[in-house]
Order: structure tokens, then sequence, then C-alpha cells
């Protein structure tokens, strides 16, 4: 008894802190979703709207679509490039890869670095005057010195989706190479010797076993690309325009913005949804039993 | 089909010497078993033959082909691991196929070849099962399923019954041999487990230190140890090794009992082998000298005597009726035609 009473004392510290700065924020935004909520006008924080924040978003704001599609191809496309660029440089640097040793170290550096800073970093080195790669590119292909590469929407998309995939290769770099540890030898050696090519053994042996290993990169991965705001913020502020404004810089824009903290709870708990399944596949391959 | 021929095959990893300047001749469809104690370089000689290994120095042939530049995808080995290396995410099918698969073998063919190794190894009803789901017989069989389900030009097998316990150790055993006659294939088989090269082989060669002490027929190396190593590590229970010397044709013990008439010169330090087996258990009195029983043991097939000799203990094997309680008195004769004299100092043979 007195041990069963001790153990729940023990985690009441954590369950506090995670309900105060988690659970009760989302109910608090919950409740915001569904009222005027603007800042600028006392009382409308009570003043109950029922569902009309969310119809707004849908129906009456492009702004809001806009920054869903922007989310979306952000998403795919970091998803994307930052998986199988770590899948590729996990087997280069893997024990038994091609490459090893001081490289592996100089690969956690990006990671130490705050999003933010990256955002800051990458801006100066495309700013058109004195930005390094802006240099790097103009000596390279000629065409492209004069390309002042944040003011155009593609290019300037482009240059977030680099900043991030620079940023985060490393960690899950270091995640794939502990993935590729755990895969038996054997098994690989086993495909060798039995007549595999390389690109075989890879596919057929290799990347099955690796699976649970790499949702959990992707899901992961899908989740802060979801959430992107730091860089973006740095680096263009969501600009030029809209081109490069995710979802969460459009919930911050309006919210602190515009002082319209009603609608942007409305959409960031639209944003909570599509987080809730990721977290829980998420939970699901961390957790998973054998 | 094939022959392998190793070369000054060495295997170095920085100053540490895995396999040591290793020749070694297998003839075609041979069974040549590795046998050694455990880190003596057995695996490593085979992993280069295999490819799944760099010689530091040496050549690997297979057939009349040097293969060192070779992948191990194109040496045509097929190769049983000791941890059997199991797809664990294909069914039992997929890992026999698999062979079959890689090296584009048409689609018709995969089926029958499947179904007739899975039968050899009496697998049928498992086909659709994962790895994990089997035991660890019924896995290594599949191992040996996928390996026989191309016809190679080598078999390679890694200590492929150690993971089993004793009882199916001795089955497999069997059915391996068995296999391994019906198959023909060249086969190069390691294990540290004496009575497994024993019955396995057409000849063994056993290793020490990542060199080769001895290669022959299992009765050779039984009967006709090459050196000290040799004849203290094949048998069971091991050779008696007694300490002593030869003087005037007699190999005295250290503690100056004159056994046997040795037909060699007199030296200083000597080591006298003898088998269990050929130490001859007899009534008190009636043998070369009397010995006290310093522990009686029944194994049922037989029973063995450990004796104390002088200062040390040896070890005879009786008649399986033979019933002697510790401390009795027996006397023991030694079988003259087999007698082992070893030097000492360079653990060679000496022939008498
Ligand atoms: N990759 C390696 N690096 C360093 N030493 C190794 C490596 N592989 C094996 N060895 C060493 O080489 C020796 C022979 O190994 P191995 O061939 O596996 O022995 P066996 O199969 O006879 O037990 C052992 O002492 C082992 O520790
Ligand atoms: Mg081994």
């Amino acid at each position: 008894m007195r041990d069963n009473t001790l153990k729940y004392l023990l985690v009441l510290p954590a369950v506090v802190v995670v309900f105060a700065t988690a659970i009760w924020p989302l109910i608090e935004a919950a409740r915001l979703s569904f009222t005027v909520g603007r800042l600028n006008r006392p009382g409308s924080l009570e003043q109950y709207l029922g569902w009309e924040n969310y119809t707004w978003a849908f129906l009456e704001e492009p702004a809001f679509w806009n920054s869903v599609w922007v989310t979306a191809v952000y998403t795919v496309l970091t998803v994307g490039l930052t998986t199988i660029l770590a899948l590729g440089l996990a087997l280069l640097l893997a024990p038994g890869g091609r490459l090893r040793s001081s490289a592996q170290t100089l690969l956690i550096l990006p990671f130490a670095m705050s999003p933010a800073l990256i955002g800051v970093s990458f801006r100066f080195m495309f700013n058109p005057e004195f930005g390094l790669f802006d240099a790097f590119f103009g000596v390279l292909i000629p065409p492209l010195a004069d390309v002042s590469w944040l003011a155009d929407p593609n290019l300037a998309f482009a240059v977030v989706v680099m900043a991030d995939v620079w940023g985060w290769i490393p960690f899950l770099t270091l995640v794939l190479i502990g993935g590729l540890a755990s895969v038996p030898r054997d098994t690989i050696e086993a495909a060798q010797v039995d007549g595999a090519s390389g690109w075989r053994v890879f596919r057929d042996v290799t990347l099955p076993q690796l699976g649970p290993v790499l949702a959990v990169v992707i899901i992961l991965k899908s989740i802060f690309s979801l959430k992107t705001f730091d860089q973006v913020f740095m680096l263009t502020n969501g600009g030029p325009g809209t081109a490069t404004q995710t979802l969460s810089h459009y919930i911050y824009f309006n919210g602190m913005k515009y002082g319209q903290i009603g609608y942007s709870a409305a959409v960031a708990w639209l944003m909570v949804i599509p987080m809730i399944f990721l977290t829980y596949a998420y939970a699901k391959f961390v957790f998973r039993k054998d | 089909m094939a022959e392998i021929k190793l070369n000054n095959l060495t295997k170095r990893w920085g100053e540490f010497v895995g396999v040591d300047s290793q020749s070694l001749h297998i003839k075609d469809r041979e069974f040549l078993v590795l046998l050694g104690p455990s880190g003596c370089g057995k695996t490593t000689t085979m992993r280069m033959i295999a490819g799944l290994e760099d010689p530091t120095e040496g050549e690997v042939w297979i057939g009349d082909r040097m293969v060192n530049d070779d992948l191990p995808k194109d040496r045509d080995v097929a190769m049983v691991f000791q941890n059997y290396g199991l797809y664990p995410h294909m069914t039992i099918f997929e890992n026999i196929a698999y062979p079959l698969r890689a090296r584009g073998v048409a689609k018709s063919e995969i089926n029958p070849r499947v179904e007739k190794a899975a039968e050899q190894v009496e697998l049928t009803q498992f086909l659709d099962r994962k790895p994990k789901a089997l035991s660890g017989g019924q896995r290594q069989r599949v191992a040996l399923a996928r390996a026989i389900v191309r016809t190679p030009k080598v078999f390679l097998m890694d200590e492929p019954l150690s993971n089993l316990d004793a009882k199916l150790r001795v089955t497999m055993r069997a059915e391996l041999k068995h296999l391994s006659r019906e198959l023909q294939v060249t086969t190069v088989y390691v294990t540290h487990d004496q009575i497994e090269a024993m019955t396995l082989a057409d000849r063994v060669a056993v290793m020490k230190h990542g060199v080769i002490q001895q290669l022959g027929t299992p009765d050779e190396i039984y009967n006709d140890p090459a050196n000290l190593f040799v004849a203290g590590f094949i048998g069971s229970p091991a050779m008696n090794l007694i300490n002593g010397s030869v003087e005037g044709g007699e190999f005295v013990t250290t503690g100056g009992t004159r056994l046997v008439k040795l037909n060699t010169a007199d030296r200083d330090k000597a080591i006298l082998g003898v088998r269990a087996d050929d130490m001859n258990v007899h009534g008190a009195g009636q043998g070369d000298i009397d010995v006290k029983i310093y522990a009686f043991e029944n194994t049922g097939e037989s029973t063995l005597l450990t004796v104390q000799w002088g200062r040390q203990r040896v070890i005879a094997r009786g008649d399986r009726h033979l019933r002697k309680e510790q401390d009795d008195v027996v006397g023991i004769s030694l079988d003259a035609d087999h007698l082992y004299l070893f030097d000492p100092e360079t653990e060679d043979r000496i022939r008498i």
C-alpha cells in the first residue's frame, strides 16, 4: 500500500508539469477557438461564437489554404529529402560503411545549432551583396550571380527547405546509423553469399529490417516539419508575400500581429489533428513490442 | 563442384595475426573440417574463402580461378552461418528461395526447387512461417535448405550445429553426413567439436593460433597425431600425457617409475602419450604397475578409472562390467603398440 502511494507521489510532479504546460494550454486554446478572441477588444475572450472561427478559415480565407499548401509541400519535400540524404549518409558512415571516424563528429555540428540560428546564417549566406552561397553560385554559374534568392517566391521556398534539410540531416543520420547497427550482420552477409548485388542486399535485406527505425524517422521529421516556425521567421518571415508562410507562421501572424487570438487558436487546433495521428503512430513504433 | 586452394593465406588486424600464412589444398568433392579451439582463426579462414573478409596476403583459388578480387556473390559458394543468418522478415519459403531469386532463376523453377530442398531437410509443413516461429533445430535446417537449394561449387558451414542441444546435435550430425554424401559438393566445415570433425570429415585440418597443426584423415589425426597439441585436442577423454624421461631405452616417469621399453635414444625430458583406451585394466599385481583408484566413473557404455600414478593422475578405460571403488588397487598395462612420445620443448612428436 505505502509503496503504491509512493509510486503515485513520485510521478505526480511530472503529471503536474505536463498538465500545466501542455494539457492546460491545449484546453484553453480549444476554448478560445470558440470565442471572438480579439486582444484589442476587452471581454471578447469570453464572447462565444460557436464554430465561426473554423468555418471562416475553411470558407473565407485563401491565406489559410495557402499556408496549408505551403506546409504540405514543405513537409513532403523536407521529410523526403532529409530521410533519403540521411539514409545515404548513414550507409556511408555506419560500421562497415565506406566512410567513418571524424566525419561522424563533424556531422553532429549543424544539429547543435538552433533552428533560428540556422535561419539567420542562411539569410546571410544568401545575401545578394556579401552572401557566401551567393558568391559561390556566382562563380560556378555566372547567370545566377545577380539572383536575389530570397526575393523570388520559388527560390525563397527552396532556400527554406534547404536550410531545414541541412539542419536535420545530422540527427536523423545518427538515428539511422543506430538502426543500421542493429541489423544483424549475418543476414547481410548471407545475402551477399546468396548472390545478391549491393543494391539488392540493401533493398531485400537491409531496408526491410530498417523499416521500423525508418518509420520513426519519417514520423518524427513529419511532426517537426509540420510545425516549422523559427527558420521561416528568421529567414523569410513568410515572404516574399506569403510564399513561405507555413501554418505555424500563419497562426503566429494572426494571433500576435493582428491580435486575432480566437481565430488563430482555431487554426492551431486544426493543426493539432494531424499531429495527434502522427504522435500516435510515433508512439506505436517507439513502444512497439519485440 | 571444384577444388579449393589456399596459398599462404594470411589475415592480420594491425599487429594481431588471425590466420598465419595458411596453405591448404581441398580436393574436389571433399568434406574438409577445420577443427580447433575457439579463436584459432577457423571462421576467418572460411570468411576469406567466401569473400566476406579480405586476406592481408595470399591467394584463394576456387576451381581454376583466383577469386581474391571476386565479390561473395560471384564466388558461387553457399554458406551456413553459426547463427544461421536467416532473413527475419521473410517466410521460410522466401528464405530458401532467396539464393535462386537473387541469381535470377526462372520463377517456374523456383517452386519445385524450394520444395525439394525443404523436403530434404523435412521442413515442408513450415514453409509459410517466419523464422521467429521455429525452434533452433528447425532454423538450422532452414539455413541448410537455403544452402542446398542451389548446387554451388562449394559449401561453407560455420559451426552449424553449435547452437543446438546435445541430442539434436547428434541427429543433425547424421543428417548432415547423409546429405553431404548424397550431394557430393566440396565442403568446408568449421567446428571446435572433435566428435563432429571425426564423424563428418574426409580430412581434418587441426588449427591453433592461425596455423594448421596437422592435416589428415580422422584416422590419422586420432591415431597418428603430429604433435602434442593435436594429441591433447583429439579424443575424449583427452590423451594421458605423462612427464618423464627416456633412460636406457625405457620411459621413466618424473616419480621414478620405469614404465615401458621404448626404442629411442635417451633424453632428459619427454612426454609419453597414451590414450585411456590403450591402458588395460587388470587385477592388482597382474599389470605392469599397481595403482590406486582416485575416482571410478561408470558412463554406462564403459568405465573410466582415474588413477594416481606417482604424482600424476591418468585415466584408463575399463570394461563396462568392471565395478571398482575409490582407493581400490588395480593393475595397469600399456599397449606398447599405441604409445606416443613428445618433446616437451618443441611439442613435436618423437617417432619411436
Ligand atoms: N574484425 C576483427 N578484428 C580484430 N580481430 C578479429 C576480428 N575478427 C576476428 N578477430 C580475431 O581473430 C581471431 C580468430 O577469430 P575467428 O576466426 O573468429 O576464430 P574461430 O572461428 O576459430 O573461433 C580471434 O582471436 C578473434 O578475436
Ligand atoms: Mg568461429
